[in-house]
């Protein structure tokens, strides 16, 4: 019960890695949050497995929370009716978010997961930034996406969407 | 830490092999669908469909409805009820559809081919009229796409169908399951402008400004372009949206230039017109009406209308004079009408401008005006700044009343002009609300203080004074009559002005109907009381005509006065002069304020409230401090009254009773004009609710009758104490002896000569006439149930005394016929109260008188006489009529016959 900023938590990659996290940080992730709230003190020297990340995402998403351990809690109700929400990337962000892109796609879901929604829109926006402008074949690659329109199809759309086809 | 040690080392060797195994699984992680919608919410529109072309999945996934649902709704163009509308229209269709195919199965076979074929028919027909719809709406969109390209790429064709993009908004339809389409539409007209605008670099290179060459359209298209930019949130969106909202202000500015030229030339129907029309088109046209509105020329003009100081300058000493002001805003309006007539030319949305053009002149010059004229006057004078106060009230008013807005719904002007009139007295409105009362009663206590200063010099010169002479009630149905044409009255604050007042006006003939009302019943009802008199509504009462206007002041002040010299004897006490002023000072501050209850909401609420307070104060220092001390004085002169030590005996009334009686004629005098005072100047108006029992000014209403009921009750007790005594007292000492028993010697004469005198005594005349004349006066000014318990207990207290009387004389046989006299003399006058068991009482003693007559021989009828209950109606029992058997002037020679009857004795027992 102490200070809560001292306190340890300990985190489980997949692959077994032990780390040890302040708890403030580890709260970051409400999965997590939620977890030790609901078992309480006892909890606070166990391990916390977290089966779904390697090492080196987990290193990488606890990096990221150690940075936004200060921001004010998202206001976790959706915006939705206000829909504009800032497209922008803050700067430390784009240079945390400069991995390849499988980096980028594990620490989406790692994000997913452990439920950081802050991380999980910087990792989506970092998405469409790079996925805009690019082609259907193009993203198609991008994605893992195999093409099952017939020809007739793809016509079709085409014709469509013509109005959306800009500049 | 043992444990971490542990749990480490054999994560740390197996990395490799970890990294090893991820690689070469080699899954390409895939994204689960909910993040990929997550990272399509992020993408432009054009990026969108790209992605949708990519499988089928992705398609179905971005063609989703929400997804396009939702920008319409950013963009305010999507209509929920419409859409369900659709929606629902189609669930019938279909639904009609599908019972006309159950009809066909379950039809008979016969006929089965032919329903079939019906079906069918139907069913194709609605499919062929989808597909219609759909290729109505493909070519459309088709077309709008091209054209838009095309006249992205080449702005030379653009005029081709330049209104469709101009109202490309309007014709967006809320249908489910196309929002997509739909967007598509604005998308293609609009998007190419917007994208091209937002790399423009300076405001004569956007295609918008090229392809519009009209200063309105190019409005109209920036404000589509702003509602466009709504539902741009990908990357990028907020520089974008500042170079728009950059170029709208150029535009903007641009078009001020203009309309402030043509406004300098006073160009109204060139530049003027066409530039506020502009303004509007691009963002509601509110720079325009504040340029508009600040330099207005009516601003400059507040010297020309008059100077505020007039109203007071030219005025009498300490007075205030409200014509200058009149003349003011008389010209004020002339002018603002003027400027009305010019706005509705200039302005798409001529009302909103006049408004706030109105707003501006009211701070600017009609707060100007006023302010100094209320604080010179609440310096000078409180009189005079109450009447200030409400007299500029009544005028703004007035003057918004007679303005002509650019569009005529009643609706928004009575608003306005409340908002107005509560604006404008915003500062001074709580101020004088507590000024009035204040006011008011300040002048009530000092009214109270002086007349009693002025009593107790006078003093002790205590004259009472009978006024049976004249008819009680004629003489106080014309007091009451004059003086509820006073209260009738408006109150005329402003006499001068010939302006319509609603207000005055419909409280006149309110108060004519209620007044004709109250008069009725007073008249009608012998036994008016004032609990009963205007309850009921004026709705059945023929309604009188409308009063004269003039003020019958004077004749109510010589009614007064009138009144006051009959009453002379009770001026001591209290006096109804007071009380009408009182009354009407009240109602001058009533009406003052009263002007300010139409504002409504919480001002004209306080209004209310101070009215009721008012009325409140006045009920409080007429009740408590006057009316009451002056019935305790009453009830103290009564108390002290002894019949025996008063001499003179001669005067038909015991004084004090008279003059408390006289009060409460009086007090019942003021509470009926305070009745008629309320039912007008606040039942009527609805400032009071009379049906809401929690209503403070019903609730002072009630104590103050009810104080007035105490009052009366108590000095009644007294009173009769006191009557009784005098009753008493008469009995003792102008009864003859011989009165009832008349001297044997003269006997034979006596009853040959009194024969056609058989009259009552001379006692009982008097005895009755005291009585009668006291009880007399007072009806008609007490409630009835009152009255009626007064009048009773004086009966039963009048039989106790005759039979106490009784019992002291002698009476014989002869004498009889005098008795039998006085007690129908009784019997008649108490018939005259109409209460049944108070007769019984003087009946039995008009039967019992009979036994005297008897004469000695017939004892034993006599003992039949007496035994017989149900002679006296069980008033007397027997052994009582024995008792006043034994009065007989022959009792002793009769008794033992009497009793030998009575009991069944004989002399045998003896």
């Amino acid at each position: 019960m102490a200070t809560s900023e001292t306190t340890i938590v300990r985190l489980q990659s997949n692959d077994n890695q032990v780390m040890d996290v302040d708890k403030a940080v580890a709260e970051r992730s409400l999965l997590i949050k939620n977890m030790l709230e609901d078992l309480g003190d006892a909890a606070a020297s166990e391990i916390i497995p977290i089966p779904n990340v390697t090492e080196p995402v987990l290193r990488k998403v606890i990096d990221w929370c150690e940075h936004h351990r200060g921001d004010p809690p998202a206001s976790n109700e959706e915006e939705s009716d206000t829909r504009k929400r800032t497209t922008e990337i803050e700067e430390w962000d784009q240079k945390f978010m400069q991995v390849d892109q499988e980096m980028l796609f594990e620490i989406i879901l790692a994000s997913n997961y452990l439920d950081i929604k802050p991380l999980l829109d910087v990792g989506c926006k970092t998405v469409a930034n790079m996925i805009k402008g690019k082609s259907p074949e193009e993203i198609r690659k991008t994605f893992n996406i195999t093409n099952d329109f017939t020809p007739e199809e793809e016509e079709q759309i085409r014709r469509e969407n013509e109005w959306a086809e800009d500049r | 830490m043992s444990n971490y040690k542990r749990a480490s080392q054999p994560g740390r060797s197996s990395i490799l092999s970890t990294l090893q195994a991820t690689t070469m699984l080699d899954t390409k992680p895939v994204l689960p669908a909910e993040i990929l919608v997550s990272i399509l919410d992020f993408l432009p529109v054009s990026d969108q469909i790209s992605f949708a072309k990519t499988s089928r999945r992705m398609k179905e996934m971005v063609y989703d409805d929400t997804r396009w649902v939702s920008r319409l709704v950013s963009m305010g163009c999507w209509d929920e009820a419409e859409a369900r509308r659709r929606f629902e229209e189609a669930i019938k269709r279909k639904r009609e559809a599908a019972e006309r195919a159950n009809a066909a199965a379950a039809g008979a076979t016969p006929l089965a081919a032919k329903r079939t074929t019906l079906f069918d028919a139907g069913q194709e027909e609605e499919r062929r009229k989808k597909l219609a719809e759909e290729a109505a709406r493909a070519p459309e969109m088709r077309v709008d796409g091209f054209e838009t390209l095309s006249l992205h790429a080449s702005t030379k064709n653009s005029q081709e169908d330049p209104t469709t993009i101009l109202d490309i908004y309007k014709n967006v339809r809320s249908i489910r399951g196309y929002a997509r389409q739909e967007y598509g539409k604005i998308y293609g007209a609009l998007a190419p402008f917007y994208y091209d605008l937002a790399q423009a670099k300076s405001h004569t290179e956007p295609a918008v400004f090229k392809a519009f060459r009209d200063p309105e359209k190019q409005a109209q298209m920036l404000r589509n372009l702003q509602r466009f930019s709504q539902n741009d949130w990908a990357q990028g969106w907020n520089e974008r949206g500042e170079v728009l909202t950059n170029m709208c202000n150029i535009f903007e500015n641009a078009v001020l230039r203009e309309f402030e030229q043509g406004y300098e030339s006073w160009d109204v129907e060139g530049k003027m017109k066409r530039y506020a029309h502009v303004l509007h088109d691009l963002n509601g046209g509110n720079a325009a009406m504040d340029v508009f509105v600040s330099k207005h020329p009516i601003l400059n003009s507040r010297d020309a209308l008059g100077n505020p100081m007039d109203c007071i300058n030219q005025a009498p000493e300490d007075g205030i004079t409200l014509e200058p002001s009149r003349a003011f805003f008389k010209a004020l309006a002339i002018k603002f009408n003027e400027q009305s007539a010019v706005i509705s030319q200039i302005f798409p949305d001529a009302e909103n401008v006049f408004w706030t053009l109105l707003d501006k002149v009211r701070e600017d010059i009609i707060g100007e005006y006023i302010t100094p004229i209320l604080d010179e006057s609440h310096d000078r004078n409180l009189e005079a700044y109450l009447k200030a106060a409400s007299g500029l009230f009544e005028q703004c008013m007035a003057f918004v009343g007679s303005l002509d807005p650019p569009s005529k719904s009643k609706q928004s002007l009575e608003t306005h002009a409340k908002d107005f009139g509560l604006k404008t007295f915003d500062l001074h409105l709580d101020l004088y609300l507590r000024e009035e009362l204040d006011f008011f009663t300040k002048y009530a206590e000092r009214e109270v203080l002086n007349w009693e200063q002025k009593l107790s010099e006078q003093d002790a010169s205590v004259e009472s004074f009978y006024m049976g002479n004249f008819n009680r009630r004629a003489a106080k149905n014309d007091f009451l009559s004059s003086f509820k044409k006073v209260v009738m009255m408006p109150v005329t604050v402003l006499p001068t002005i010939p302006i319509s007042s609603p207000f005055g006006s419909s409280k006149s003939t309110a108060a004519a109907a209620s007044g004709g009302n109250v008069r009725n019943s007073i008249t009608g009802m012998p036994v008016a009381s004032q609990t009963t008199t205007p309850d009921v509504d004026g709705s059945l009462e023929p309604k009188t005509g409308p009063l004269p206007s003039e003020a019958p002041t004077d004749e109510l002040k010589a009614k007064a006065a009138l009144m006051a010299n009959r009453l002379e004897g009770i001026k001591s006490l209290f006096s109804i002069e007071v009380a009408l002023d009182l009354v009407g000072s009240a109602r001058e501050g009533l009406g003052r304020i009263a002007v300010f209850i139409r504002l409504g909401g919480q001002a004209g609420e306080e209004a209310r409230e101070q009215c009721e307070a008012i009325f409140i104060t006045l009920l409080k220092i007429l009740g408590q401090d006057h009316v009451k001390n002056g019935f305790v004085k009453a009830v103290d002169h009564l108390s002290k009254y002894k019949a025996r030590e008063v001499s003179d005996h001669d005067q038909e009334g015991v004084a004090p009773l008279v003059t408390f009686i006289e009060l409460v004629n009086v007090g019942d005098l003021i509470s009926q004009m305070i009745d008629v005072f309320y039912e007008q100047q606040l039942a009527a108006p609805k400032i009071s609710d009379r049906n809401d029992f929690l209503d403070p000014a019903g609730l002072a209403k009630k104590k103050w009758e009810q104080m007035l009921d105490e009052s009366v009750a108590a000095g009644l007790n007294k009173g009769i104490d006191v009557l009784m005594d005098e009753v008493e007292y008469i009995c003792a000492t102008t009864q003859l002896p011989t009165d009832f028993n008349p001297p044997p010697a003269s006997q034979e004469k006596g009853t040959q000569q009194d024969g056609g005198d058989m009259g009552p005594t001379q006692t009982a005349i008097r005895v009755k006439d005291l009585v009668a004349s006291h009880t007399n006066m007072l009806v008609g000014s007490t409630e009835k149930t009152m009255l009626d318990v007064f009048n009773g207990e004086v009966g039963l207290r009048l039989f106790t005394a005759v039979c106490k009387h009784l019992k002291r004389q002698r009476i014989s046989t002869e004498g009889a016929m005098k008795l039998i006299a006085d007690m129908t003399l009784y019997y008649e006058y108490i018939r005259g109260l109409k209460n049944q068991d108070l007769l019984a009482y003087f009946k039995a003693l008009r039967e019992l008188s009979q036994i005297y007559l008897i004469d000695a021989k017939h004892a034993k009828e006599m003992a039949t006489i007496i035994a017989d209950g149900d002679r006296f109606g069980g008033i007397f029992r027997a052994e009582e009529v024995y008792e006043y058997a034994e009065r007989r002037a022959d009792w002793y020679q009769v008794k033992r016959n009497v009793e030998r009857a009575m009991y069944g004795m004989d002399c045998s027992v003896m």
